[in-house]
């Protein structure tokens, strides 16, 4: 527990310190949300959740990247696998917190007559699921730009297409148009009870797998044998 | 400069040059007294303190390297018939090195033959072809470069590669300063590792590789970007190392350092020397 | 005396010479250096000498031992050894024979 501890607090105070970093991300959600703001309130909504979702699946594949240099390193010096990759999701589940908490202020503030449990509940899961979103393809993708490359269309075409369309749901940020409907336009529980069960499932399997992949990079491999001191 | 700084940076050259304490003090004394009657300067008296200090070591036909009674430890590190392939061409062919406590294995050969890849190798950071690595006891490795993080201060990575160890905060804190110290840099509290210069960074990743004292040290050319006093603390520190029984392997392309080690690897093909 | 050639001919004596004085009797560095400087040799400065005497030291012509002095701070004082006292004489000999055949070059009278 310890272990995991520090390597979260190392994990949090390098994104701190990338500070123009953080200040684009944390604009960007606002950028979603104003382009929509003059016509369709509902929309802007349903957008600034997305850009919370990109934002922190961002930060989550720079991370990942930038820790691959070291993450041996701490390997040898007695981490294992699940310290480092728990440690650094809790360090982007933290940021996420800290990143949504404005905009659902925003949204108390500036939006009548929507659910607002239920906003509450997309920006919760959108931390969950981006996180561990971002630092799978940090592990899949050995480039970062390649990864941004399928972030951008991945929300893309999130934007684009009808959350009704089967296909749509293999979209892991999917959860967050089913339950936003429920928010905006009162429609019945099923949107809700939908788009939960996408959206923790979509946290939970993608936990694991960056979890798997971690713990497959970082293996103790087999020829090499540790014999007690 | 006055007597006493002279004489006090005189010790830390004697050091430098491999010196041993015992005969530093001995030196450092005579000079003290020379000065003391003959009431003369010691620039003019010795010279600079690091070339007073190379005469010295030179006199003595190089540096003091090893203690006098040294048996070697139990084994540490047993590598046997190491094979690795790379697109068709056999870059490690059933290589085998065992290195005892108190031992300082070199590995050498040229550009290409693959000393780098034995010791990921060895540190299981790469899978083999073929062979197998025995380790008794805990693996500090120091990487040719990266193994830092760019946004972390130098406390911040003893903390967290200390943490590891099961080392707290300050415990790792201290050692890594001591760490540091011993390669005459002292860490600036706030500067990220990034604004760290290519030699500096390098002592950063040396200090990291000792923290929570493993058994075995695997050190891929560590030396880089250093200044030749610091390659000089760099060597002295080997040595000390080896000393205090730790079993040790050092990738290096600097023939002139063999004679300081206890044994060679030798990475060159057969065929690559005869052309 | 030409300083330049004094020093570069000592360069190669000076061990030989450090030796003798040592021979002697009991010496320490700077009183060393007093008696160099005594028989012409010019000064010899500590960054030379405390090479030199730790050489003759670790190749056993000369063993050394500190005492503290009646006056004055502790003083390293160096002795020949037996194994010194040989390595003299037969450099002596040597000596003896190369500045002879040095000296029979330098004196001879050009031919006419």
């Amino acid at each position: 527990m310890t272990r995991t501890l520090v390597v979260a607090e190392t994990a949090l105070r390098e994104l701190v310190r990338r500070r123009s970093v953080l200040v684009i991300l944390l604009l960007l959600p606002l950028a979603f949300y104003l382009s929509r703001r003059g016509d369709h309130l509902g929309q802007s909504i349903r957008f600034v959740c997305l850009g919370v979702g990109w934002a922190l699946s961002t930060a989550a594949l720079f991370a990942g990247s930038a820790a691959r240099g070291i993450e041996p390193r701490l390997r040898l010096s007695g981490y294992r696998s699940l310290h480092l990759v728990l440690g650094r999701l809790l360090a982007l589940w933290t940021v996420g917190v800290g990143l949504s908490v404005p905009y659902f202020v925003l949204i108390l503030v500036d939006q009548r007559d929507v659910r607002y449990g239920a906003i509450a509940l997309i920006m919760a899961l959108m931390v969950a699921v981006a996180a561990p979103f971002g630092l799978l393809l940090s592990a899949v993708l050995p480039r970062e730009l390649e990864g941004t490359l399928v972030l951008l269309t991945v929300v893309g075409l999130q934007m684009v297409m009808d959350p009704a369309d089967t296909a749509s749901r293999a979209l892991p940020f999917w959860f967050s148009r089913e339950i936003g409907t429920y928010a905006i336009d009162h429609t019945d529980g099923g949107y809700l009870t939908r788009g939960l069960t996408q959206g923790i499932a979509f946290a939970v399997v993608l936990t694991l797998l960056v979890v798997a992949a971690s713990a497959v990079r970082l293996r103790q491999r087999r020829h090499l044998r540790f014999v007690g001191a | 400069m006055n007597h006493n700084a002279w004489l006090a940076a005189l010790t830390g050259e004697l050091r430098r040059h491999g010196v041993g304490p015992d005969l530093t003090g001995h030196v450092v004394a005579e000079a003290a007294t020379h000065l003391t009657e003959s009431g003369e300067h010691p620039l003019r008296v010795f010279g600079p303190p690091d070339a007073y200090a190379r005469a010295v070591a030179d006199s003595l036909g190089g540096p003091d390297r090893r203690p006098p009674h040294r048996r070697p430890g139990p084994v540490r590190l047993a590598a046997q018939g190491i094979t690795k392939r790379y697109r068709g061409r056999t870059v490690l062919d059933r290589v085998d090195l065992t290195v005892r406590a108190g031992e300082i294995a070199a590995v050498v050969g040229a550009n290409g033959s693959g000393k780098s890849t034995f010791l990921r190798i060895c540190a299981g950071l790469v899978s083999p072809d073929a062979g197998t690595v025995r380790v008794h006891g805990a693996l500090g490795y120091c990487p040719q470069d990266g193994g830092t993080a760019e946004f972390l201060d130098a406390d911040e990575h003893f903390a967290l590669v200390g943490g590891g160890r099961g080392l707290t905060r300050d415990t790792a804190r201290r050692a890594g300063r001591a760490g540091a110290a011993a390669l005459d840099w002292s860490p600036p509290a706030g500067t990220q590792a990034r604004h760290l210069s290519g030699g500096t960074r390098q002592k950063l990743n040396l200090v990291l590789a000792r923290l929570g004292e493993p058994e075995v040290l695997l050190l891929d050319e560590p030396y880089q970007g250093f200044d030749r006093g610091t390659y000089l603390d760099f060597w002295h520190e080997v040595w000390r190392w080896r000393d205090a029984g730790k079993a040790i392997v050092v990738v290096t392309h600097l023939l002139n350092q063999l004679d300081r080690v206890d044994l060679v690897l030798d990475l060159t093909t057969p065929r690559e020397r005869a052309a | 005396m030409d300083q330049e050639r004094r020093a570069q001919w000592l360069r190669g004596v000076l061990d030989l010479c450090v030796l003798g004085l040592v021979s002697r009797g009991e010496s320490y560095g700077y009183e060393l250096s007093q008696a160099l400087r005594a028989h012409g040799m010019g000064t010899v400065q500590g960054g030379t000498l405390y090479p030199v005497l730790l050489r003759l030291q670790r190749s056993g012509l000369l063993t050394a031992h500190w005492r503290e002095g009646a006056t004055g701070p502790a003083r390293k004082y160096y002795r020949i050894s037996p194994a010194g006292s040989a390595a003299l004489r037969a450099a002596a000999t040597d000596w003896t024979a190369f500045a002879a055949s040095v000296g029979a070059i330098l004196s001879e009278e050009p031919k006419r």
